[in-house]
């Protein structure tokens, strides 16, 4: 008889999926932070001479038709995309939080109205809704915050209805009310723990979302303006000079996916 | 010849035994009951012989099945086991079945993919399997189209279906009221037949009873007692058999009634409640003494609980009045729930839950600590969750809560229905004489009727139709007519 001991197998506290998220994450943080710390330069500055050479000391990822420094003008998108998103996300998110508690909890009118104005959103296609917002608002970046959040908003009201209906029905929740608990403490002890961890999730995701909506609508030419230095719009610029410059093309390219990767990978591995 | 014999089964946590060596055997039609109470390494046991511990357990030990000997160190080796030679029965069945799956065709999924019939024969077979089982008619009704009964009936044809001999039932009868945990024990031991083998993990001990068999106590991983059911239960042996037999309810001494006209911390004059548009009952009336246990019992579905609810104020009766009595203060009533896990927040420790409810109600920490003691609790479980820590545990930490708020009235929602017969006794020895001592009103919900008559100074019994009928148990059975419907 072989006796052979099962290994000891315990779960790892952090899946791989979501360190490899977080690095990449990291990583694109710090380029965006530090890039123009490391090597000092201008996204602006224009020497058509330079018009798609390659990597020098002054530009680490060559230049672009106009001669403009690849690098700074990635370090430059990669501010402004993610900060728009976050910002998005993070008005997105306390609306839909406030609004899903609320709808959870009054029941009735409100949360039918709420419930009806959810889904006609989600009836729109996104991007359709953001360009609508941002031929109404001046200001580009105003205009793609205001529609990215009309936008994500529905997803974390249905989510945060969705969970608080189920606590708020919950024996717990019923034995603090006895108890005499008012309203803050059964969101702080009961509904927030257990939707924390989903909104999380959902921010990732969001964030995603508007990070890649931002840049849609600059590759097709209706985002942000030239010569705003924006990952779409960059894209778009040095496809036709792919053949001569491909390193200027793939940069916003791998940029992008690195970012947007890194993202999904953070959100999407949640502990079971 | 045994249908399992196992030699030496040890489970280990790290290098920590979690159960000592331990031999069995499975002989056909002779069930095997392992009575234990919670955290007794019973559950622990079942599953190494299934190979289904959980990763970070390592078993050692043989276990021969079907003439094959396998290690319980090597769990993969049981998978080709499962289903064709034993049948699992888990604990409430009813959750195991597919919700979005007829019943029919559950069953007739383990005789297609376990058996390897065709689609056509597996599906005439899992119809006489049904109607075997008394379920003809209800073959083509989803999960919560079919009673608890039926379900479990259900899933015992779906266990048995790939041809396993054996089956293995974990705590089969837990949250059933009686009636309903006899038809358990007949249908297993109707499943079994003369040639079927049968292993019962429970700490029930009328279900125990009623099995017979052979019996083996565990407590704290180790064999207490072994020997015929008959045998044990007539004479037991050791001290600690003689506790657990001792915490049957059924044993318990009866109350001394009580003579006395208080005035009622709550009453309720002509109740009427309905559920889903079903009328449960109606035209109750009932009132309630300080100091004093008022039970309810009566079969599952019945309206017990919702009693309970209508005089918390937390569903509203459809006719009737329910009276408070003045000057208690507004959260005064109190309820203590079936399951104690889910009565808490989820995420918090319960030291913190326990805090914030002194807090509310104006108390200060020492109460807490003053009442653990009362309740003899371990201050060490405070830092934990309430998903770790045991059901006894936690249902007196659930009282502690309670106690905080100073109540005059409690209703507790069969409080022990998951408890093993000791923490049950226990908790229910701790409920009377915080009843009596502070002058708390205690209204006792349980289906178990032997619980109820020798605890209750009151007994209301209900019944499915919702016909009520108020006695004392001195004269258990004869209504008292003033307190009548």
């Amino acid at each position: 008889m072989i006796v052979i001991a099962t290994p000891q197998r315990r779960r790892a506290m952090w899946p791989a999926a979501r360190i490899v998220g977080a690095a990449l994450v990291l990583i694109v943080a710090l380029l965006a932070l530090l890039g123009s710390v490391v090597v000092p330069g201008d996204p602006f500055a224009q020497s058509l001479v330079k018009a798609l050479a390659g990597p020098d000391p002054a530009a680490p990822l060559g230049y672009d038709h106009l001669g403009r420094s690849i690098f700074h003008r990635l370090v430059d998108a990669l501010w402004l995309s993610p900060v728009i998103a976050l910002a998005a996300v993070a008005t997105a998110g306390s609306a839909g939080l406030a609004l899903g508690t609320l709808a959870a909890a009054l029941g009735g009118w409100v949360e039918r109205g709420l419930v009806i104005l959810a889904d006609a959103l989600l009836a729109l296609p996104g991007l359709l809704l953001v360009l609508i917002v941002l031929a109404m608002v001046p200001g580009t970046a105003l205009g793609f915050w205001a529609g990215l959040s009309l936008v994500l908003w529905v997803e974390f009201f249905r989510l945060t209805r969705a969970a608080t209906r189920e606590v708020l029905a919950s024996p717990a929740v019923q034995a603090s009310r006895l108890l005499g608990f008012g309203p803050i403490y059964l969101f702080r002890a009961h509904i927030w723990p257990e939707i924390a961890p989903m909104m999380l999730t959902a921010a990732a995701f969001g964030t995603a979302t508007a990070i890649m909506a931002i840049a849609a609508l600059g590759f097709v030419h209706v985002g942000m303006r030239a010569p705003t230095p924006e990952l779409g719009l960059m894209m778009v610029e040095l496809l036709p000079y792919w053949r001569e410059a491909p390193l200027a093309l793939l940069s916003p390219v791998i940029a992008t996916f690195a970012l947007l990767l890194g993202l999904t990978l953070l959100a999407g591995s949640r502990k079971s | 010849m045994s249908l399992l014999k196992a030699e030496d089964v040890t489970v280990l946590d790290g290098g920590a035994p979690l159960l000592q060596p331990l031999s069995l055997h499975l002989d056909p039609g002779e069930p095997l009951v392992i009575l234990g109470e919670t955290g007794s390494g019973k559950s622990l046991l079942a599953q190494a012989l299934m190979g289904t511990l959980p990763p970070e357990l390592t078993a050692r030990g043989r276990v021969a099945i079907a003439g094959r000997v396998l290690d319980t160190g090597s769990p993969d080796r049981f998978r080709g086991l499962w289903g064709r030679e034993i049948g699992v029965l888990p604990q409430e069945p009813w959750l195991s079945l597919d919700p979005l799956m007829r019943a029919r065709a559950q069953v007739a999924e383990t005789h297609a993919l376990v058996r390897g019939l065709p689609r056509g024969e597996a599906a005439a077979r899992a119809q006489a399997d049904l109607a075997a089982l008394g379920l003809a008619g209800a073959e083509r009704r989803y999960p919560h189209e079919l009673s608890g009964g039926m379900a479990q009936r259900v899933a015992i044809a779906a266990a048995r279906a790939g041809g396993g001999r054996i089956v293995i039932a974990d705590e089969p009868t837990k949250g059933l009221d009686a009636g309903r945990r006899d038809d358990v024990a007949s249908l297993l031991l109707s499943e079994m037949g003369d040639t079927g083998g049968l292993l019962v993990i429970t700490h029930d001990l009328a279900l125990a009873r009623r099995l017979g068999g052979r019996l083996i106590v565990l407590r704290s991983g180790a064999v207490v007692e072994q020997g015929p059911s008959r045998h044990v239960f007539a004479a037991p042996q050791d001290a600690y058999t003689r506790e657990f037999l001792a915490a049957d309810p059924e044993n318990w001494s009866a109350r001394t009634p009580w003579a006395g006209m208080e005035p009622a911390v709550v009453s309720a004059r002509d109740l009427a409640v309905s559920r889903g548009g079903r009328s449960l009952f109606a035209g109750i009336s009932l009132r309630i003494a300080p100091g004093r246990i008022f039970g309810v019992t009566g079969p599952s579905g019945c309206g017990k609980s919702s009693l309970g609810d209508a005089l918390l104020g937390l569903i509203p009766p459809d006719r009737g009045t329910v009276t408070r009595r003045p000057g208690d203060h507004p959260h005064a009533m109190q309820k203590l729930y079936q399951d104690p896990v889910a009565a808490f927040p989820r995420k918090r420790s319960i030291g913190q839950t326990l805090a914030d409810t002194v807090a509310v109600s104006g108390g200060n920490s020492a109460d807490v600590d003053g009442l653990l003691d009362r309740l003899g609790l371990d201050p060490t479980l405070l830092g934990r969750r309430p998903g770790a820590v045991s059901g006894g545990e936690l249902q007196r930490l659930s009282l502690l809560r309670v106690l905080l708020r100073s109540p005059s009235f409690v209703f507790t929602d069969e409080p022990t229905s998951r408890l093993d017969p000791i923490s049950q006794a226990r908790v229910i020895r701790l409920l009377t004489e915080i009843s009596e001592k502070d002058g708390v009103a205690l209204m006792l919900v349980s289906h178990y009727a032997a619980l109820i008559r020798n605890t209750a100074d009151t007994v209301l019994s209900l019944d499915a139709a919702g016909t009520a009928a108020i006695s004392e148990p001195a004269t258990f059975g004869t209504p008292v007519a003033e307190a009548l419907t």
